[in-house]
């Protein structure tokens, strides 16, 4: 479904994607891991559009988003939960939701996404009307997935949804993800908490600078790995 | 002349050189003063560019009130013409004109520190329109809209020689102390302290986390390009033999904007040519066109060149040299 | 009562409403600014350019309203134009290079205006010429009645931003431009948009305060300094800190002529200004985009 293919990226000048190539298939999740820095973030914003790419092809559903304009990549069906959350800060928690609502009208669709995901984050409910930057880490964190389920998603780019949260939330994003499996939304997990991708996914990519180094299936994979620790050990 | 501690390079020297006595040659054979005397307004209008340039290419701050220098340049000279005529008066008008420079200077680079990017262009600019309402209502000491008109001072060195300006001599004068200028300025800013400034434009918290005092810095640099500025004005009032508060108008500072892009920021000598192409494209519309209209084409040309071509004619020819 | 308290009185409604008319277009500069980084020195041309497509549609029809329709449309387009010609390959570079391309236009504009309709000042006429008797002195009503526009086209605009789809859009664009094209939004468009709707606020005052000042070329550059005096005070991207500022300075020099010719009363804007970036380099109110 979802197919980068050699891709080359810069950040500014500098040289982050020396030819980055993986797929994700329908409904599967797929964990991308990699110590700090070696382009995992690079390689998600590559496929919204944010950097730019110099070669190779990133395909989704038969569309080439190489050459799509940056806001049509989400109206595709891909939705982006960036590191940082990068919720909307001024706005309130409905504003938040309602900048991905369904673009062509169609307002019952609107309102059973959003109950949706209402019923996925019942907390959210209760703050909608409160401004996002004043809710907690965690809660921004539901906010910023609940955002992503808006566009009412084939895909959801997930990266680094545990950095920073407190144990229960790590359980709590582990069910969400689970949950969305279960809506055969397919997820592409970047990460650097071993243990928890390898317990989600169905498989598993390893990345060095800037390149894919390993790719195998999570089952066939474990925390104590010669593989793991070569990619990830300190 | 170069010296064993210069950093420069040979070749820089030589045509340092050759295009300093091009400069001091060619006007010789051209056909009447209005063109010798068009090419000595360049060089003035070049060394005010130049020291638009210290700020805007070295240290990332774009003024818009280069006018303030300019114009308190011109008048502090001025002031010294009507009030003397001692064969001292050439170098008596030159250093009023940097003192009066040198006041402003203290003042804005006191802001300076304070004000980032936009904030800084908005304060010159504002700074410079304030001076020029002062300059246009005070009739009283400043001749309000008609400006200060005094007799050119004579040509003397050391009180030993004093002699009437030419045309030529003047433009020899002239090109002389834009010369010196620029040897100092490149100097200026190749040496540790101009290193520390580009340090500075480039990732001002790093450079202040190494240790270096960002404010002096910046202080230092807006001071070096008042006086700069100061020196053009008042070598232009004693060229027109004339001070107008329109030299204080914001038209002239966005002039000296242009001057800068359309030689290229960064570089010293491109304002200067980036002056020389702006008087020639100026008279060549006024000629053939309007003089009203000039700024029509020239500012259609200079957004163009922001646009596609941010490096400027020098930036250009040097990239399309390398190629 | 005595004479000087009359005048004060006088001068602060005279004030008032002449900075509510330049708080259209300190607004208009400050959106602009909060949304994609531009300050746009071209923006006292757009004043400008509105009070002439106003003049000239108003001695065509004779119709103020008309006039007053005329000059926020046409300005509306010719900003979505200059936004998509100039400015759009310049967002997201350096703030300099914007200040740098918009002063360009600003120069091609007034020029333009000079050879098209000649330096003569032109007249409006306003659409109400009664006055209203304040003690002793009269009191024109047409400076309420653009007082009155004025805040009515502000609160259109909060309401605008605040309710319905695309004020959303502009408000998360203007918070995260990356995050907003990673919702789909098409952020282009918002930014195009929100050029035009500022530089038809632009041409909306320059239109009202023709009846005033007259229309001349010059109307444009006379004014954008007082506008971005306004903006720094208020805090850059801040809407409501504008029009308070705008207020704020409209009154100061009003009142300043009571005692300092007219030329002279810009001198302390000026030092408000100055007074203001002493005390608060980034403005009296904190930049919060909302």
């Amino acid at each position: 479904m979802l197919k980068l293919q050699d891709v080359q990226a810069f950040y500014g000048k500098s040289h982050v994607l020396h030819g980055v190539s993986l797929d994700v298939e329908d409904g599967q999740v797929v964990g991308l891991l990699g110590r700090n820095g070696v382009g995992k973030s690079t390689t998600l914003k590559a496929i919204m559009g944010l950097v730019a790419v110099q070669s190779g092809s990133i395909t989704f559903a038969g569309h080439d988003l190489h050459r799509q304009r940056p806001y049509r990549i989400p109206r595709l069906g891909i939705g982006y939960v960036p590191e940082d959350r990068r919720i909307f800060p001024q706005l309130t928690v409905l504003d938040n939701l309602r900048t991905g609502f369904d673009r062509r009208g169609a307002a019952a669709r609107t309102e059973q996404l959003l109950e949706q995901a209402y019923g996925s984050f019942p907390r959210l409910k209760e703050r909608q009307r409160q401004l996002a930057g004043t809710l907690s880490g965690g809660e921004q964190q539901m906010l910023a997935i609940a955002r992503a389920m808006m566009l009412d998603p084939q895909i959801i780019l997930l990266d680094e949804p545990t950095e920073g949260l407190m144990p229960r939330l790590v359980g709590q994003i582990r069910e969400i993800i689970d949950v969305l499996r279960q809506a055969s939304v397919s997820i592409l997990l970047v990460e650097q908490n071993v243990p928890m991708t390898l317990a989600v996914s169905d498989r598993v990519y390893l990345m060095e600078r800037g390149a894919i180094r390993h790719e195998a299936p999570a089952s066939e994979l474990s925390v104590d790995d010669d593989v793991i620790h070569k990619y990830l050990g300190v | 002349m170069a010296g064993t501690r210069s950093a420069e390079k040979p070749g820089f020297w030589i045509a340092f050189l050759v295009v300093v006595a091009v400069l001091a040659v060619v006007p010789l054979w051209f056909p009447n003063s209005f063109w010798q005397r068009l090419l000595t307004e360049v060089l003035i209008l070049g060394l005010l560019a130049m020291s638009s340039d210290l700020l805007i290419g070295y240290v990332g701050m774009v003024s818009f009130g280069h006018a303030l220098f300019f114009g308190t340049g011109c008048y502090g000279a001025a002031y010294a013409l009507t009030w003397t005529e001692s064969p001292f008066a050439l170098w008596l008008a030159l250093l009023l004109g940097l003192a009066g420079a040198a006041v402003m200077g203290i003042f804005v680079a006191f802001y300076s520190t304070r004000l980032r990017d936009i904030y800084f262009s908005i304060t010159t600019l504002v700074f410079a329109q304030i001076f020029w309402v002062i300059v246009f209502t005070w009739t009283d000491v400043t001749g309000g809209e008609n400006g200060l008109v005094f007799s050119p001072p004579r040509l003397s060195f050391l009180g030993l020689f004093a002699a009437e300006f030419t045309t030529m001599s003047m433009h020899w004068f002239v090109l002389a102390v834009v010369a010196l200028c620029y040897v100092f300025c490149r100097r200026v800013t190749q040496s540790p302290f101009g290193k520390v400034l580009q340090a500075i434009r480039e990732n001002e918290p790093r450079t202040r986390a190494i240790g270096y005092n960002v404010e002096r810095h910046k202080m230092g640099m807006v001071m070096l390009s008042a006086l700069v500025a100061g020196l053009s004005g008042a070598l232009y009032g004693i060229f027109n033999a004339y001070a107008a508060p329109d030299y204080f108008f914001f038209l002239q500072s966005g002039e000296t904007v242009i001057y800068n892009v359309l030689g290229g920021i960064g570089t010293l000598a491109g304002p200067v040519l980036g002056a020389g192409v702006f008087v020639l494209l100026k008279e060549l519309f006024s000629t053939y066109w309007s003089p009203e209209y000039y700024l029509i084409p020239v500012g259609l040309l200079f957004t163009i060149m922001v646009i596609y071509m941010p490096q400027g004619l020098l930036g250009f020819l040097r990239h399309k040299l390398n190629e | 009562m005595n004479e000087l308290f009359q005048d004060l009185v006088v001068q602060m409604l005279i004030g008032i409403s002449t900075g509510l008319i330049l708080a259209l277009v300190a607004s208009g500069l400050t959106l602009i600014f909060g949304i994609m980084d531009v300050v746009n020195f071209a923006h006292g041309e757009l004043f400008m350019l509105g009070a002439y497509m106003g003049w000239v549609f108003f001695t065509m029809t004779g119709s103020f309203w008309l006039g007053l329709a005329a000059a926020a449309l046409c300005v509306f387009v010719f900003g979505l134009i200059m936004q998509r010609s100039a400015l759009r390959s310049l967002i997201g570079s350096d703030p300099l290079t914007t200040i740098l391309a918009t002063f360009g236009i600003s120069l091609v504009l007034q020029t333009a205006a000079i050879w098209i309709w000649g330096p003569t000042v032109r007249r409006v006429g306003a659409a109400f010429t009664g006055h209203v008797a304040v003690f002793h002195l009269q009191f024109p009503v047409y400076r309420f009645l653009v007082a009155m526009l004025s805040l009515a086209i502000i609160g259109g605009l909060w309401l605008f931003m605040h309710r319905g789809r695309f004020g959303l859009w502009i408000r998360a664009t203007t918070q995260d431009r990356q995050m907003a094209l990673a919702m789909g939004i098409p952020v282009p468009l918002v930014h195009t948009v929100v050029f035009g709707i500022g530089a038809a606020m632009a041409a909306t005052s320059g239109y009202l305060y023709a009846p005033i000042l007259g229309v001349d070329p010059t109307m444009g550059v006379n004014n954008i300094l007082r506008a971005f005096i306004i903006v720094v005070v208020g805090g850059m991207g801040n809407l409501w800190g504008s029009v308070l500022a705008a207020v704020f300075i409209g009154m100061l020099e009003a009142l300043a002529v009571i005692w300092v010719s007219p030329a002279l009363a810009v001198i302390f804007s000026f030092a408000a200004l100055i007074v203001t970036l002493l005390v608060r380099p980034t403005g009296l109110f904190v930049a919060v985009p909302r």
